[in-house]
């Protein structure tokens, strides 16, 4: 089979148990104070936008969490990360 | 250990004393607030009797240890308080939140004394970076971390160290220093004295982050310890920065009787140490504690180590002013203990007692008394000929990372902030800060862990007088100082001896000085349990100096072409323990020797010649020896020197007098060679005339030879190559 | 210099009855998100628009330059350093233009030196918008010689067209001491009484 290019997301943020002290204050700061209290909940994280060779859509992503593991591209202790293909 | 369900790092000895003390069996919720309050981290049970050798009483010392900051009077109604901190085994596993929360918890600990945090140090010591990325990787972003947290908190961070060794490789040292100053008369303890008072949580919320903390840097670490996830704290600047302002502007508007910050072991700790120290009890309400997440058991609750979060101890009648004060800054703030005459801590959920412990048996561990064992002797190695380039060595300890600029590091640190910052890194032997009285203080910190390794007496008495050394340099005068005693697992015996031994040392030279120890702080445990490497012995020290007057600051650039260069102290051939040795991979022999008395003698007669002006710069001699601190001397002015030695090279071998660090010895640069000379040696301090501040070359004549490197040379070795290490991609 | 002036805590900055106004340097809500934005939003940042309208003084150092910045009293953006690392450093600067509020005092294209500490100091316009803040000579000072942050031009304070707002990355108030390291940060609040009396 050939190797095709998949656009591939990985999002690193903080736990879920973990305090996001930037979400919190960008939503109590900025959001409510301007008036905006739909907003419930903000959380923050950086965003990699990854192009990867692979065979199908299921070897980019795990090629891609090896990497993340491999590298520290997040730490386990304090992140977790979402990997998920772009349409 | 467990004991029912709960994991506990108490020994079968501690829960029988804790079932006898009490006369019954604890519950689960009393057990775990025991099991915090008595790990070692909070406790000091391994070390409280070792550590009561040093002298802590001086005419200027206002609260030795014990207390949250040692403080110290500073005069026209001042005081500076001052603290030791670390974070060593959350570092080792997520540097960036460690070290920044490590920054965190000290300034808590200056804020409670109701001091004003206006500066911080750090010493750091990881594994080998020229050899290791995992170690690279944690430098980076311990650094990363101090600086996002002090720099957004505005305390700058004005001086530090950096020492490197494989026993740091998989336990690494964060330690951070902070200083704070406030007025006399609005001093406070971490206590609370009257019943009826109330006791206010502050700051950020209570979670499930941290939870045993407190016992997680009581064991060493493990493979499990990388998924130890809760034991991993978030960094909040921000937050922390509303508290420092609304916590001072409570404390002036007098209405706290106490404050008290919360670190290892949480509200656990937190509560039972105030109500000892204030000799009450305390009524704790579990419900009115805000808490983050719906369903936390009282025991997450309790031994929760969120952070950014204080106790107030509020006068009665208080909360109108209080609460006004935490809503201009946006802080949350809850009611959640009574002080009571009951001597008894309780814990009360909707009106029902779950726990109910004494103040005095919760909040004192029982000591254990450790032994020790002298290590198998090491003969010292006798010292062969070797053939050293010394031209290619010196450049190469230039270079070499524990000797290098560290440049790198504080150019990410706000070292300005605050406008006191009067030396700044790189430019004096110490830090110096203005003060608001007109006087200025001079504080450095200081670790040698090799040395501490090939001998521990000796060692440790020599980093206290090297710290000691270079607040003298700027033109200051030791009024304290601060311990932070980091080793392995006490467990073993001769582990144990060399703390012992350790603190021994500092307790003799303390004495001879006349130097009280105001704080400090004890970290076991620091060993991995996969390789069973320990760290090396590794007390950091830090000094609080004081300077009279403005014009007496002296820094290290050579200043003026003609200015005379004068060796205060003896070089002998003692190469042990050197970063000579270590990058010549020699084994190692005796340590330098110390004499106590020479040293002070010759500090107080250098502090002299400073005071009276006629000194230009001034820098001590230590690591990688005289020629080392020529070159930084000549890199810092930008000046070369013409410097004769050949009296000296006949005694010892060229790298000997070169690169040995032999204690007592400073260099100075002057105007008047005569008058120090005549002046030191009427004392018996050895001095002499060596040369002349000139050009833009070092000239080094040895009997043998003449050896010279460029400024621009040296300048490239000492101020380049910590970048090229960290970011060999970039120009 | 014997100015009457008040440190005032922004909530409680309601009224625009001062002669001129300076945005200190810090971490506003932390820098999160961005520099400058959340507090770029709150009702003292009106208050200080008002007084910029109003022809008077406003100075934004650091964080207070992002802040003016993203309240769109400035042009530009500010991005962070492209060392990605804070930079505590004093600078050579280069003073290109001495007709703004806060550097009359200033002899035109004289050097200056000041310290610069910040993590998202790299002053971005596009091209064009570059070229027309040099025509508009809206540039009020670069760096000499290294450029620590990448800064487009080495721009590190920018001005607007009525001259009265300045935003500078820099720190004047921390060069105001010899003992600290300098006074040249000096004329720059000398610069603001002589516009002030003008």
């Amino acid at each position: 089979m050939v190797n095709q290019t998949f656009p591939i997301e990985i999002i690193i943020s903080n736990k879920p148990q973990a305090r996001d002290p930037e979400g919190e204050t960008i939503t109590r700061d900025l959001m409510h104070k301007a008036g905006y209290d739909c907003v419930k909940d903000v959380r923050t994280g950086k965003l990699l936008s990854a192009k990867i060779e692979a065979q199908n859509e299921e070897e980019a992503k795990s090629k891609v969490l090896a990497m993340c593991n491999d590298l520290r591209l997040y730490n386990p202790i304090a992140h977790t990360i979402t990997i998920r293909a772009r349409n | 250990m467990l004991v029912g369900d709960l994991q506990t790092t108490l020994t079968p000895e501690e829960l029988e004393y804790g079932r006898r003390q009490l006369g019954r069996e604890p519950n689960a919720l009393e057990w775990a607030l025991i099991d915090a309050e008595w790990s070692e981290h909070c406790s000091y049970k391994s070390s409280k009797t070792t550590l009561s050798q040093l002298p802590t009483s001086g005419e200027r010392v206002l609260l030795g240890p014990g207390y949250d900051s040692g403080v110290v009077d500073i005069g026209d109604g001042y005081v500076i308080a001052l603290h030791i901190e670390s974070h060593n085994h959350p570092s080792a596993i997520e540097p960036y939140g460690g070290a920044a929360t490590g920054i965190g918890g000290v300034v808590r600990d200056i804020l409670c004394m109701g001091t004003t945090p206006i500066a911080f140090l750090d010493s750091l010591r990881f594994g080998d970076i020229t050899r290791s990325d995992h170690s690279k990787w944690i430098m980076k972003n311990v650094i990363r971390g101090i600086a996002d947290y002090g720099n957004c908190i505005g305390v700058p961070t004005v001086a530090g160290e950096v020492e490197f060794d494989e026993s740091f490789e998989r336990n690494c040292l964060v330690d951070v220093v902070c200083l704070g100053v406030g007025r006399k008369d609005e001093l406070l303890l971490a206590q609370a004295t009257h019943p009826g008072d109330s006791v206010y949580l502050v700051g950020g919320s209570t979670g499930r982050d941290g939870i045993h903390g407190s016992t997680f840097a009581s064991r060493t670490l493990t493979a499990d310890s990388e998924s130890d996830r809760s034991a991993v704290q978030i960094p909040d600047p921000f937050t922390k920065k509303l508290i420092i302002e609304a916590t001072l502007e409570s404390n002036t508007a007098k209405i706290l009787r106490g404050c008290k910050d919360l670190g290892g072991g949480g509200l656990a700790t937190g509560l039972s140490e105030i109500a000892d120290k204030g000799g009450t009890g305390l009524e704790v309400c579990l419900e009115a504690i805000p808490i983050r997440e719906p369903d936390m058991s009282p025991i997450e609750i309790l031994i929760s180590e969120s952070q950014e979060r204080m106790l107030l101890v509020a006068k009665e009648g208080t909360e109108p002013v209080l609460s006004g004060i935490m809503r201009k800054y946006g802080i949350a703030y809850a009611r959640i203990a009574k002080v009571t005459n009951t001597e008894v801590i309780s814990i009360v959920h909707c009106g029902r007692l779950i726990a109910s412990l004494p103040t005095s048996f919760l909040a004192n561990a029982p000591i254990i008394h450790r032994t020790s064992r002298v290590p198998q002797f090491r003969k010292p190695v006798p010292l062969q000929e070797h053939h050293v380039d010394s031209h290619e060595v010196l450049l190469a300890l230039l270079a070499s990372p524990t000797v290098t600029s560290k440049e790198w590091v504080y150019r990410q640190y706000d070292h300005e902030v605050g406008i006191r910052t009067v030396a700044k890194p790189g430019e004096a032997d110490a830090a110096v800060v203005k003060l608001p009285n007109g006087k200025l203080a001079a504080i450095k910190v200081d670790g040698n862990s090799r040395l501490c390794q090939l001998d521990p007496y000796v060692g440790a008495a020599a980093v206290l007088a090297e710290c000691c050394r270079n607040v003298v340099a700027v033109g200051a005068e030791p009024i304290a100082f601060l311990d932070h005693c980091q080793f392995g697992d006490p467990n073993d015996e001769e582990i144990f001896w060399s703390f012992s031994t350790t603190v021994k040392a500092l307790a003799d030279f303390a004495r001879t000085a006349s130097l009280p120890c105001v704080g400090g702080k004890v970290s076991f445990y620091n060993q991995d349990e996969l390789t069973g490497t320990a760290i090396k012995p590794s007390p950091v020290i830090a000094v609080l100096g004081l300077i009279e007057k403005p014009e007496h600051v002296t820094k290290i650039a050579f200043r003026n072409d003609g200015d005379s260069v004068i060796v205060v102290g003896n070089t002998e051939a003692e190469l042990g323990g050197s970063e000579f040795n270590h990058l010549l991979g020699i084994a190692d022999g005796a340590a330098p020797r110390l004499n106590a008395e020479l040293e002070i003698r010759t500090q107080r007669s250098v502090l002299e010649c400073i005071r009276n002006g006629l000194v230009n710069a001034c820098h001590d001699c230590s690591k990688a020896g005289i020629a080392a601190a020529l070159s930084k001397m000549a890199v810092a002015g930008n000046k070369g020197a013409e410097i004769e030695l050949e009296r000296e090279s006949v005694r010892i071998a060229d790298h000997e007098l070169l690169f040995s660090e032999s204690n007592s010895r400073f260099l100075l640069t002057t105007k008047n060679p005569r008058e120090i000379v005549n002046y030191l040696s009427s004392l018996d301090v050895p001095a002499t005339n060596i040369g002349r501040v000139t050009g833009d070359t070092l000239r080094v004549k040895l009997r043998s030879r003449e050896l010279s490197w460029s400024v621009e040379a040296l300048r490239d070795a000492f101020h380049n190559s910590l970048q090229r290490i960290m970011e060999p991609w970039q120009k | 210099m014997n100015l009457d002036t008040q440190l005032i805590w922004h909530n409680d900055f309601t009224t625009t009855s001062f002669d001129a106004v300076i945005i200190p340097g810090g971490f506003s809500f932390g820098d999160h998100l961005r520099a400058g934005i959340i507090a770029a939003s709150s009702p003292a940042t009106e208050i200080v628009r008002r007084m910029a309208n109003d022809g008077k003084p406003v100075l934004g150092i650091c964080n207070g330059f992002q802040i003016l910045i993203e309240a769109g009293l400035l042009p530009g953006a500010l991005l962070r350093n492209s060392s990605l690392k804070f930079v505590c450093k004093w600078m050579k600067l280069h003073i290109r233009n001495n007709d703004s509020a806060f550097t009359c005092k200033f002899e035109k294209e004289s050097e200056a030196r000041m310290p610069i500490a910040h993590n998202e100091g790299r002053f971005f316009a596009e091209e064009d918008v570059l070229n027309r803040l040099e025509a508009e000579d809206s540039i009020v000072m670069t760096y000499a010689d290294e450029n620590p942050t990448g800064t487009s031009r080495g721009i590190t304070a920018v001005t607007n067209k009525d001259r009265n707002v300045v935003g500078m990355m820099p720190h004047p108030e921390r060069a105001s001491d010899l003992a600290l390291g300098g006074t040249d940060g000096l004329k720059v609040f000398e610069s603001m009484v002589e516009w002030a009396r003008c």
